[in-house]
């Protein structure tokens, strides 16, 4: 295998550009909702083939190895041409959290099903009663013998049908502060107890799912790290991964879209609709424009400081300012249910339902404000 | 105001607070949307019994004279009406069902009046013939498009231009060209392809251009009663849902954000009641009438859009589930903003319509 680190920048910008464009199948370019694993299952089967399911995994672990500006420019890529993400928990949390935290028997264990499709990871943080306050979370996992015994639920679990393994946060100690009483437990999905609900969404997607859990039995070594360490654990694998919810790439799509929605509304050339649509693709273009100044710190080999909550909180809003000038100006189209004329480019409501949800997931808006209000201005409260 | 004058307006104010309850009798804000669930997706979007219940009360020709079968009311009374339903989210096609008998009153269709009017029997006025518009050219061949609740239709009122005059057609649903799209409130919109039919009547003159701006002011009221609905049930949930130890409706931001939601209700509120107690005078000039009424749909269209967006955010994740009840109310928003024209058309049609010496 060739080493990609040692390709310059862009060698393997044309490396992957030749790669996502002979291999990735044409029709699962830019889907409006996430991909179901049987959709995905044959774009995993050529990155397995390629030995690139997990860019940034080590390569003793069977990754990629990749530097961070080589993971930037490998996502550039996909997102220019629309490659999907599939149910990809496994390889983006799970196994980094693993090879920083986990033993090596967890690593020998979980790390090479990841990689050959055989376990599809899904995430149980949030609950019920613990949406932006995840630190209140309470289900609990009870240590009995050799087993924790898990009783609870989780919500807002992407892809819960598709996964086989749970990664969640349980809380291990009643009696300690809300952060301090909470471990990181991996849970078998067949075992008995777990029942899983698919939530139908308001795009009428079975995107996520409320997982049950009813005495589930879970073995004693399926704690990763320290028990009650399991807070600070997941809060420090949200460091790189912040950068993409602030990707200009979902606004850019739908900036694309509103100019042809325009265009077949016969709308595109009035003066009123070209300064508000000026207005989106100046904001869009300063929006790429300090992502770039977030990407040059990954490419340092830095961290990411809570500034970043800015790129997500922005471009979120962006999205969506975006589509609601699209219901503007679809007239009566702004209601239908499918796209005009079959075409899934010229679907305002479909675009608008979409991005309503940017700006709850990933840490609302009003938290990252919160984040920017506290951490980065430093105001008082 | 004199004593006599003063009984008039409260007796006025009573009768609408009547109307609006036998409204919330039939269309309760209340309770879980299931009945609205039930009908969504499903051809023809809504129950025929509760629209015929609707005629029933009088409400589909609530604007027609007396003499004509109608109740003889005003425009504050069918706009308490439709608000109400609004806050029910009623799939039932009240307002365009009024349109249609607003048009046969005025060419003096007197048989399919009385069928429509009693809700036995839906006509529905197909003329559009471009999105996001008020005007009605009459073009023969035009299909028709958006036409609302058209699968629960028997026939179209379809006004065509000949002789240099719209001439209205109807059309029976039987045998016609008629194409269903499914819309995101659960109901459907029909494209028809006017083809024969009986010409009701030579020239309907002025009626077609005051029947739409009617439904156009009830369609701006069904969206007060959506927001203020929707508001109601974000307020509810701002203060019993629990974060960082307390009610999230403690928290300033929201409260802020809360305050300035109420802010564009009232506004809504008021313009919307405004525009109907003019239509309701005589003597209120047309381009005034005209300036009104696009005052308040830019309004309603807008605020409703807003409220309900934000409905979605203050209830975080739940509020982004298909079986959340506050989800409905956005959806049909989606719809109804837009139709009888989007809030850009209305402030161009006020700037072209109302005179400065009104503002």
């Amino acid at each position: 295998m060739t080493d990609l680190n040692a390709l310059t920048d862009e060698e393997f910008r044309a490396e992957v550009r030749r790669f996502v464009e002979s291999e990735y199948p044409a029709e699962l370019r830019n889907p409006q909702h996430r991909l179901h694993w049987e959709q995905g299952r044959e774009w995993f089967a050529r990155l397995k083939a390629k030995g690139w399911v997990a860019p940034g995994w080590p390569r003793e672990y069977g990754g990629m190895g990749l530097s961070a500006s080589k993971q930037i420019i490998l996502i550039e890529e996909y997102e220019r041409y629309g490659v999907a993400r599939l149910p990809d928990h496994g390889v983006i949390m799970l196994g980094p959290l693993l090879i920083r935290f986990g033993t090596e028997a967890q690593r020998q264990r979980f790390l090479p099903r990841i990689l050959a499709g055989e376990d599809i990871w899904c995430q149980g943080y949030s609950e019920p009663g613990a949406g932006s306050d995840l630190a209140s979370l309470r289900t609990e996992a009870v240590l009995d013998g050799d087993h924790y015994v898990v009783n609870g639920q989780k919500i807002w679990t992407t892809l819960a049908t598709d996964a086989n393994w749970i990664f969640c946060l349980v809380r291990t100690d009643k009696g300690a502060k809300k952060q301090e009483g909470i471990s990181f437990l991996l849970i078998d999905m067949k075992s008995p107890g777990v029942t899983v609900r698919p939530i139908i969404n308001l795009a009428l997607h079975d995107e996520f799912c409320e997982v049950f859990f009813d005495n589930v039995r879970v073995p004693r070594e399926n704690l990763v790290g320290e028990p009650n360490k399991g807070w600070s654990m997941a809060k420090a694998l949200l460091g790189f991964e912040r950068i993409f919810l602030g990707s200009p790439r979902q606004s850019g799509y739908a900036l694309a879209r509103l100019k042809l929605l325009a265009e077949r509304m016969g709308v595109f050339d009035e003066p009123e609709f070209q300064d508000r649509y000026t207005r989106l693709r100046l904001d869009l273009e300063d929006h790429k424009a300090l992502y770039e100044t977030f990407v040059a710190v990954l490419r340092r080999g830095e961290s990411l400081g809570p500034d970043v909550s800015m790129l997500k909180l922005h471009q979120a809003e962006l999205f969506q300012r975006i589509t609601e000038l699209m219901l503007e100006i679809a007239g009566e189209n702004a209601g239908m249910l499918e796209p005009l004329g079959g075409n899934r480019d010229l679907h305002p409501s479909g675009q608008f339902i979409e991005a309503r949800p940017t700006t709850i997931y990933g840490g609302s808006s009003e938290i990252q404000r919160g984040i920017l209000a506290k951490n980065v201005l430093e105001l008082p409260g | 105001m004199s004593a006599a004058l003063e009984q008039a307006a409260e007796e006025r104010a009573e009768s609408i607070r009547m109307i609006r309850d036998s409204a919330a009798g039939i269309a309760p804000r209340a309770g879980d949307r299931k009945r609205i669930r039930a009908l969504r997706f499903q051809e023809p979007g809504f129950d025929p019994a509760v629209l015929r219940q609707m005629g029933e009360q009088g409400w589909i020709g609530l604007r027609v004279p007396e003499e004509k079968g109608g109740a003889g009311l005003g425009m504050s009374e069918f706009c308490a009406v439709a608000e109400e339903l609004g806050a029910a989210l009623a799939p039932e096609p009240l307002v365009p069902a009024a349109l249609s008998a607003s048009l046969l009153a005025a060419a003096g269709a007197e048989e399919p009046l009385a069928g429509l009017l009693s809700g036995e029997k839906l006509m529905l006025t197909a003329w559009q013939e471009v999105p996001a518009t008020l005007e009605a050219p009459g073009d023969p061949d035009a299909p028709r498009l958006f036409i609302p609740a058209a699968g629960g239709a028997d026939a179209f009122l379809v006004p065509v231009r000949q002789d240099g005059k719209l001439a209205l057609r109807m059309q029976h649903r039987e045998g016609a060209d008629l194409a269903l799209d499914k819309t995101q409130d659960g109901g459907f919109y029909g494209t028809l392809r006017p083809a024969g039919g009986k010409v009701v009547a030579a020239d309907i003159g002025d009626a077609l251009g005051t029947a739409l701006d009617e439904a156009t002011l009830g369609t701006a009221a069904y969206l007060l009663g959506v927001m203020d609905q929707a508001f109601a049930m974000t307020l509810d949930y701002l203060r019993t849902r629990q974060q960082f130890g307390k009610p999230i409706g403690s928290f300033q931001a929201l409260q802020h954000r809360a305050a300035d939601l109420k802010i564009q209700i009232a506004l809504t509120r008021a313009s919307v009641d405004s525009a109907a107690a003019l239509l309701d005078r005589a003597e209120a000039l047309r381009s005034a009438r005209r300036a009104a009424v696009s005052r308040a749909k830019a309004r309603a269209s807008d605020a409703a859009m807003l409220v309900t967006k934000q409905a979605i955010q203050l209830h975080g994740g739940i509020g982004y589930t298909d079986e959340a009840d506050i989800g409905l109310y956005l959806r049909k928003v989606m719809v109804l903003a837009n139709q009888f024209g989007p809030a850009a058309l209305h402030r161009r049609r006020f700037a072209a319509e109302a005179r400065e010496d009104e503002l």
